[in-house]
């Protein structure tokens, strides 16, 4: 079935329509989510809000104006928007700061930066992000969206949306450079 | 095509060249394949997106099954919202007669109210009375009919 039919059905009420769009859905919008909001919790409340407004505002998508994934991206984003204008990125700092923590210091300094560090500092950066620069990346890179998709979903201009995410690359390739840099890898100059 | 535009190119599109402009496309290869300093921008920008893709998201195990299980609204639609979607449905190519029938709605009413009503009107069909007025009114018309023999 489509996610038209079964969108259809979840309007007439169908809760099985709905568990197959669940899961259909469930992972990518549960992993931007994450990439936004940067902790666990948050955004397992986000993906059950997401899905519940799925269900009862089913009958205002229009399938002739955007894909069901971009129209749950654009739940997902407004709703990821409100929590930190709310509840701001303490949260995901005080995240990443834990996991820092419990690193081993020695190993560090004998071994250099190892792969899962170098995954750790990427985390990071990308949380250092704005989170408008940091949708913008989810979106293009992990969510396969085009750049109109993906603007359409952040409801912003395709320009502002480039903006974004050449900020976002360009930040990112400076700090990943100061990592190659530390791990003495010839690949990477700023 | 110039290494800043190139790098533009790079960093609102990333490094597949299916996501480039087509008419920048052939252009931007052909500068990464002869220019050492494209060749290796394009290689750092490389590097982050392999980066970005081993990056990994918690498995959120139990997520599925708490959204599949939580309490879903009863639906309690208004009658007009019941109606609107009847009339307009978002999905499905089986039911456009619905529209098509909620346009002719007014012009089946139209016939129905124009053939059934009168509006007060109270025109007697009488016949006879017309003809009687008619004859009424040709007598007052000269007929005269000459001969035209001299």
């Amino acid at each position: 079935m489509t996610d038209e039919e079964l969108m259809l059905a979840v309007c007439e009420g169908d809760q099985s329509a709905y568990q197959t769009l669940v899961r259909q859905h469930l992972k990518p919008i549960s992993h931007y989510a994450y990439r936004i909001l940067g902790n666990q919790r948050d955004t397992e409340d986000i993906s059950q809000e997401v899905f519940l407004r799925m269900w009862t505002n089913a009958a205002k998508w229009r399938p002739e104006k955007a894909k069901l994934s971009t129209w749950l991206h654009r739940i997902t984003y407004n709703l990821c928007v409100d929590h930190l204008r709310k509840h701001g990125n303490t949260q995901l700092k005080e995240d990443l700061d834990d996991a820092g923590a419990s690193e081993p210091q020695a190993d560090s300094q004998s071994h250099g930066i190892d792969e899962q560090q170098q995954s750790k500092a990427l985390d990071r950066a990308i949380a250092n992000l704005p989170e408008s620069q940091r949708s913008a990346l989810m979106l293009c890179h992990y969510g396969g969206f085009s750049n109109k998709e993906a603007a359409d979903i952040m409801n912003i201009s395709v320009k502002a949306l480039e903006s974004n995410i050449s900020r976002a690359r360009r930040s990112l390739r400076t700090q990943l450079a100061e990592i190659g840099k530390l791990r003495g890898e010839a690949g990477y100059s700023a | 095509m110039t290494l800043h535009k190139l790098t533009d190119i790079l960093e609102s599109h990333g490094c597949d060249s299916s996501r480039w402009p087509e008419g920048d496309r052939q252009p931007c290869l052909n500068l990464i394949a002869t220019d050492s300093q494209a060749s290796a921008l394009y290689d750092q920008y490389a590097a982050l997106e392999k980066q970005l893709d081993h990056l990994q998201a918690p498995d959120f195990s139990g997520l599925e099954q708490r959204v599949l299980q939580q309490e879903l609204p009863e639906r309690t639609l208004k009658l007009s919202d019941r109606l609107v979607n009847w009339l307009l449905p978002s999905a499905g190519n089986n039911n456009y007669w619905r529209p098509a029938l909620a346009a002719c709605l007014p012009l089946v009413m139209g016939i129905m109210v124009g053939n059934y009503s009168s509006f007060g009107s109270t025109v007697s069909d009488d016949g006879f009375q017309y003809w009687e007025d008619e004859l009424l009114m040709l007598s007052f018309n000269e007929y005269t009919e000459t001969d035209p023999r001299p």
